[in-house]
C-alpha cells in the first residue's frame, strides 16, 4: 500500500500507522493511541529528549528518544518490548534516587509525574545511593522551590523562555551539580521572574509548586476575602483565562470591600498591585500641593537671606512649562494641573504600573460610594492583560479618554483639529512590550511614530565602541518621527525598560497628517534636527574624550559639575553650610564623592545627559529643558524614586508643612508634611551658587566638565572647537 | 588658603600701604624721651589703621555665620584677612613706637603678635596641607563620617574573616577540620593584629600603623595561608590601608584646623582689649 502524498507509513508495536512527513516517533504512536511514557515532554512545548523514559526501539544499535525521533518510512518501532519496559524502569529507578520521595506535589495532590510512573512500574525503593541534598529556595512569595525534587527535565526553563519569553531559567553547573537557575543564580523572589506560574504548571514533580500568597503580598487592612475561580470566571474580564492558573493563583486576588470616603491607596505609597473595580465610583486626586520649589531672596538688598518656597505655575513660570494642562498618572484618565482631580468606575483598572513595576502609586484613590474591587497581584494582572476581550475595553476606554490629552500634551500638537484627532482615535494601535524588548531597531524600515503610554523607553545607538543612550522616554513622550521624516531607516533602538505600552500611529496616519497640518510638520522637523544634533555631539564626545576613568565617573554624561580643588580646599564645610543655609536647612550638596585628578567631584546635581533619575516617576514630574538642566515639574508627589533612581545621590527630598486634606475626614484640612523632591537649582535668583560664593579657599567651582578638564584629557581648544 | 600668583594684588597692596607707613612712620616719630607715638596724630592713625585692619580681620568670622548673605565673595574676605591682619602688626607698632607702654598695652601687644604668628602658621598649614591631605589619604571621607567609616571597616573585616573560614568548610567537604587549621593563621592575625588596629582609630605605632610594615606582614600571612584564602587577605589588607588613610587624615584635619583654638579666642581678646584700650585712651 503506497502513502497518500505527505504521509508516511511505519509499524508501531505491530500496528501499521501513517502520519504526516516530520512528525516524531512520539508523536505517531500518540496519534494512533500507543501511549509512549515521558517526563520531559509535552504537547505546547518542543522536545529536547532528555528524561530518555519515552525511550523505544526502531532497530537500532541502541534505544531512541521517541520525542525527538522523527519517524521514518517504513520505519519499525517496538514501545513496549521486555527490553525497552527495563530500560526504562531503570532509567525511572535512577531518577528516583535522588527524588525525596513522596515530594511536596504527590504530598500536596498525589499527582507527582515521576513518583506515578515509578509506582506503576513497581519501583518502591532505588537500587542506586542518593546524590548530595539540593537545596530549597524559599524566596518568591508565590512559588517554592525544592531543587531535590528537580529531574532536570527543562520543561520549566522552555515554560519560562519558550512560551513566555520572560527568559529567567536557565541551567547552571554540570553534570551532579547541574541546577536550574534563575536569572543566572539568584534566589527566585530577587530575580527578575514576574511569577506567571507557567514553569511551576509545567513542572512534572515537586520541585516547583505554589504557594499561598495571601497573606504575605496582599494585605489584610481593609475587608476582603480571596475571590473563588469560579467568582473570577464569571466575569467577563477572566473569560479564556486558564481555571487551573486562577486555581493555582487563587490567593493572589482578593475581593475587597470600600465604604464611602475610605482611602484604596495614598500617592507615593509603594505597592504592588493593581485594583479593578466591580462596583462604585472612586475619585483619584493628587492632595500634594502642585507647586515647585523654589530658592529666593526674601527681600531685596545684600543681607536678604535665601529661603525655599513652594510656588504654583501661576507665581513663577518656568520655561516650556506653560503648555502642560494635564498630570499623568496610573490609571486610564489623567488629571487636570488646575483641579487634579479625576473619577473611575465600574469597569476602571488603576495601579497597572505600580503592581507591573513596583512604582509608587501615583494618586490617591478614595471610595465614593461603597466600592466593590479586586485587588490583584501582577500573575494575576497580566493574565488579564493578556485577555483580548478585556484588552479591547481597556483599548477603547483610553481611546476615548485619554488619546486625546496625549496627543494635545505634545506641544507640536496641539494644532491638530478635532476631525483629525476623531480620525486617529479609530486607527492608533496600542502595543504593550516586556521589559527588554525592542520597540524598534536601529537599521529597520522606519513604519511608525510612537507615542509612549504606560512605562519607559530607551533610545540608544550602536557604535563600533557598544551602545549609547541617547534618552529616556516616558509618558507622553513620542519618538519615530526621524525615520519617517527622513523617509528612510530607523536611526536608533528603542527598547522598553519596563513593562511598556506604547500607541502606534502608522506610517501613512503620520504622513497624512504632517501634509495636512505643515506647523506639525515643520515643528516636527526642528525637533528631529535638534535630537540628530544632539545625538551627533554626543558621539563625537565619545570618540573625544581619552580618559577611561573620566568616562567611568560618568564626568562625559555630566553637562555641570561642581568641583572642589583638593590642594586648596581645607574642608571647612563653609560650601556645604551655604547650600543648607540657602535651602531652608537642607543641603543639597554633600562634600563627598568620586576624584578626578586633583578635584573632588562634589555630591550635587550634575544635570547628566543621561538622567537615570527620571526612570520611574510615577506621575512624570521630573524631566528636563532642551538646555538639559532638569526640571522637577509642581505635581512631584514627593514619594523618592527619583532620589533612588539617582546612580549620584544628588536629588534630596525637601518637606514642607502644608495644609493639605485631611484623608481620615473627607472635607477638613490640617497641617501635613509634605515633601518635594529638588536637586541643585545653581541658585538661579543669584548671580553665583552659594557654595561657590561662600568658599572662602577659592577652592569650590561650578564648571562645564569637558571644558574645565580639557587641559587634563587632552582635548585641544581646535578639536573643541571642531565639536 | 592657598597663597599663589592670586594674591598678588594683594601683596602689592599691602606692601604699598607697608612701604608708606614706614616711610610716615620715619618722618614723624617720636623719640621715645619725648613722650608716646600714639598720642600724636600720626600715631593714632596709624592705631585707628591698625585696628580697623583687625576688626576687618575679626569680621571673617561673622561673614562666615551668613554664608548667603551678598556682602563680597568668602575669598575676598579671606584675602583681606590675610593681608589686612598682618599689616595690622606693622601699623600696631608704629602706633606704639616699638614700644610695649604700660600693662595693658604690653598685653596688647603680646596678644597681637600671637594672634599674627598663630595666623601665619596657620596660613602655611592650609597652604601645604590639604595636598598633603590629597595626596596621602585619597580614600578620605567627611571628618565626622569618620568614626562610622571605621566602624563599618571593622565590621567589614570580621565578616571576612568569618566569612573566610566557613567558604573553605563548605569547599572542600570531608576535610573541614584540616581547612579550618589552616585557616587559623588568618584568625589568629585578625584577632591579635588586625582587629586591635582598626579598634583604635588613633594608633600610630605598631606594624599595621606602616604602610611598607603592613605590607610586609600580609605577605607574611599569606605564605601561612592556602592560595584560596590570598584574596581575602588582599581584602583585609585594602581595609587596612583606608583605616590607616583616616588615621593619617584625622591627623592632619587636626593640623589644619588645631591651631584655629588658639587664633580664634586671642583674636577675640585681642579686638576686646584693644577696644578697651581705645576707650580709655581716647577718654583719658
Amino acid at each position: 500500500m503506497n502513502a497518500a502524498p505527505g504521509l508516511i507509513e511505519l509499524t508501531i508495536d505491530g500496528q501499521k500507522v501513517s502520519v504526516p512527513a516530520g512528525t516524531t516517533v512520539f508523536d505517531a504512536a500518540r496519534m494512533n493511541g500507543i501511549r509512549i511514557p515521558t517526563l520531559c515532554h509535552q504537547q505546547n512545548e518542543n522536545p529536547v529528549g532528555v528524561c530518555r523514559v519515552c525511550v523505544v526501539d526502531v532497530g537500532a544499535r541502541v534505544f531512541t528518544a521517541s520525542c525527538i525521533r522523527p519517524a521514518e518510512p517504513g520505519m519499525v518501532v517496538t514501545t513496549n518490548s521486555e527490553r525497552v519496559e527495563s530500560a526504562r524502569r531503570t532509567l525511572v529507578e535512577l531518577l528516583m534516587s535522588d527524588h525525596p520521595s513522596p515530594c511536596a506535589r504527590q504530598q500536596h495532590s498525589g499527582d507527582c509525574e515521576l513518583e506515578t510512573l515509578a509506582k506503576d512500574a513497581g519501583i518502591t525503593q532505588s537500587r542506586y545511593p542518593r546524590r548530595t541534598p539540593r537545596a530549597s529556595d524559599d524566596s518568591s512569595p508565590a512559588i517554592a522551590v525544592a531543587h531535590d525534587a528537580c529531574i532536570l527535565c527543562d520543561r520549566c526553563i522552555r515554560g519560562c523562555n519558550d512560551i513566555r519569553g520572560n527568559f529567567v531559567l536557565s541551567r547552571m553547573g554540570k553534570g551532579a551539580a547541574a541546577d536550574i537557575a534563575f536569572d543566572g543564580n539568584l534566589p527566585m523572589g530577587e530575580s527578575t521572574c514576574v511569577s506567571c506560574g507557567e514553569c511551576m504548571v509545567s513542572c512534572p514533580t515537586g520541585a516547583l509548586t505554589n504557594k499561598f500568597v495571601v497573606g504575605t503580598a496582599l494585605g489584610r487592612e481593609h475587608e476582603g476575602a480571596p475571590a473563588t475561580v469560579e467568582e473570577l470566571l464569571a466575569l467577563p474580564v477572566f473569560q479564556n483565562v486558564s481555571g487551573t492558573f486562577l486555581e493555582l493563583n487563587r490567593n493572589a486576588v482578593v475581593k475587597r470591600h470600600y465604604r464611602r470616603g475610605e482611602i484604596v491607596c495614598r500617592e507615593g505609597d509603594f505597592g504592588s498591585t493593581a485594583f479593578y473595580i466591580l462596583e462604585g465610583t472612586v475619585s483619584v486626586s493628587i492632595s500634594t500641593p502642585i507647586a515647585h520649589v523654589k530658592t529666593a531672596g526674601g527681600e531685596r538688598g545684600f543681607f536678604s537671606k535665601l529661603g525655599s518656597f513652594l510656588v504654583g505655575r501661576d507665581g513663577d513660570e518656568r520655561e516650556e512649562e506653560v503648555d502642560r494642562r494635564t498630570i499623568p498618572i496610573d490609571a486610564p484618565v489623567d488629571l487636570d494641573y488646575s483641579h487634579p482631580v479625576a473619577e473611575l468606575g465600574p469597569g476602571d483598572l488603576f495601579g497597572e504600573m505600580t503592581c507591573m513595576n513596583f512604582y509608587p502609586r501615583s494618586a490617591t484613590v478614595r471610595a465614593e460610594s461603597d466600592c466593590t474591587m479586586l485587588e490583584m497581584l501582577r500573575n494575576v494582572l497580566d493574565s488579564m492583560l493578556k485577555n483580548k476581550t478585556f484588552r479591547a475595553r481597556m483599548d477603547a476606554t483610553y481611546r476615548q479618554r485619554a488619546l486625546e490629552d496625549h496627543l494635545r500634551r505634545v506641544p507640536l500638537f496641539a494644532t491638530l483639529d478635532q476631525a483629525f484627532i476623531d480620525q486617529l482615535r479609530e486607527r492608533v494601535e496600542l502595543i504593550r512590550y516586556a521589559p527588554g524588548q525592542a520597540i524598534c531597531r536601529q537599521g529597520d524600515p522606519a513604519d511608525s511614530f510612537y507615542l509612549v503610554r504606560l512605562g519607559f523607553v530607551k533610545v540608544s545607538e550602536r557604535h563600533a565602541g557598544g551602545e549609547l543612550v541617547l534618552a529616556y522616554l516616558s509618558r507622553g513622550d513620542y519618538f519615530g518621527e526621524i525615520g519617517l521624516l527622513g523617509g528612510g531607516a530607523r536611526t536608533a533602538t528603542c527598547t522598553a525598560l519596563d513593562h511598556a505600552e506604547v500607541v502606534r500611529i502608522p506610517g501613512e496616519e503620520f504622513r497624512a497628517m504632517v501634509e495636512r497640518f505643515p506647523a506639525v510638520r515643520s515643528g516636527l522637523e526642528a525637533i528631529a534636527r535638534e535630537r540628530q544634533d544632539a545625538n551627533r555631539q554626543r558621539v563625537a564626545m565619545l570618540g573625544s574624550v581619552p580618559l577611561e576613568s573620566f568616562l567611568a565617573q560618568g564626568l562625559m554624561e555630566a553637562q555641570s559639575l561642581l568641583v572642589l580643588d583638593l590642594e586648596r580646599c581645607t574642608r571647612c564645610d563653609q560650601c556645604v553650610r551655604a547650600c543648607a543655609d540657602a535651602h531652608d536647612g537642607v543641603t543639597r550638596l554633600v562634600r563627598e564623592g568620586l576624584r578626578f585628578d586633583k578635584y573632588l567631584v562634589a555630591t550635587s546635581c550634575r544635570q547628566c545627559r543621561d538622567p537615570l533619575c527620571m526612570v520611574g516617576c510615577p506621575v512624570g514630574s521630573i524631566r528636563r529643558r532642551n538646555s538639559l538642566e532638569v526640571i522637577i515639574e509642581d505635581w512631584c508627589i514627593g514619594c523618592g524614586l527619583c532620589a533612588q533612581n539617582c546612580p549620584y545621590g544628588n536629588i534630596n527630598l525637601h518637606p514642607f508643612t502644608v495644609q493639605a486634606d485631611d484623608p481620615d475626614a473627607p472635607g477638613r484640612k490640617k497641617a501635613m508634611v509634605r515633601k518635594k523632591a529638588t536637586s541643585c537649582d545653581l541658585c538661579t535668583s543669584q548671580a553665583e551658587p552659594s557654595c561657590v560664593y561662600a568658599c572662602p579657599h577659592d577652592a569650590a567651582h561650578r564648571v562645564e566638565p569637558r571644558e574645565f578638564f580639557a587641559p587634563l584629557l587632552g582635548i585641544s581648544a581646535a578639536r573643541k572647537e571642531a565639536e | 588658603m592657598r597663597i599663589d600668583s592670586t594674591h598678588r594684588a594683594w601683596l602689592v597692596a599691602s606692601a604699598v600701604i607697608l612701604g608708606v607707613s614706614a616711610v610716615l612712620y620715619a618722618i614723624y616719630r617720636v623719640p621715645a624721651s619725648a613722650g608716646s607715638m600714639g598720642g600724636t596724630a600720626m600715631g593714632l592713625a596709624f592705631g585707628i589703621l591698625g585696628f580697623a585692619f583687625m576688626i576687618f580681620a575679626g569680621l571673617l568670622g561673622a561673614r562666615k555665620k551668613v554664608p548667603v548673605w551678598r556682602v563680597g565673595r568668602a575669598q575676598m574676605w579671606m584675602r583681606g584677612h590675610l593681608w589686612l591682619g598682618l599689616l595690622s602688626l606693622p601699623l600696631i607698632l608704629f602706633h606704639a613706637g616699638f614700644h610695649s607702654g604700660g600693662p595693658l598695652t604690653a598685653v596688647l601687644m603680646w596678644l597681637l603678635v600671637i594672634v599674627v604668628v598663630s595666623g601665619l602658621f596657620g596660613a602655611i598649614l592650609q597652604h601645604y596641607l590639604p595636598t598633603v591631605m590629597t595626596r596621602e589619604a585619597p580614600l578620605e571621607t567627611i571628618y565626622e563620617e569618620m568614626e562610622h567609616v571605621n566602624a563599618q571597616l571593622r565590621q567589614e573585616a570580621a565578616e571576612l574573616v568569618e566569612g573566610a573560614g566557613a567558604r573553605t568548610a563548605e569547599d572542600e567537604e570531608g576535610v573541614t577540620i584540616a581547612v579550618e587549621e589552616q585557616a587559623a593563621p588568618l584568625q589568629r592575625f585578625f584577632a591579635e593584629e588586625l582587629r586591635p588596629y582598626l579598634e583604635n582609630s588613633a594608633a600610630r605605632r605598631g606594624p599595621l600603623a606602616d604602610a611598607s610594615l603592613a605590607e610586609r606582614s600580609f605577605a607574611q600571612l599569606k605564605r601561612l595561608l592556602p592560595p584560596e584564602l590570598h584574596d581575602t587577605v588582599d581584602d583585609l589588607e585594602d581595609i587596612c590601608e583606608e583605616h590607616r588613610q583616616l588615621a593619617r587624615q584625622a591627623r592632619l584635619h587636626r593640623w589644619l584646623h588645631g591651631w584655629l583654638l588658639v587664633h580664634i579666642p586671642l583674636s577675640l581678646a585681642l579686638l576686646l582689649l584693644g577696644a578697651v584700650h581705645a576707650a580709655i585712651a581716647l577718654r583719658y
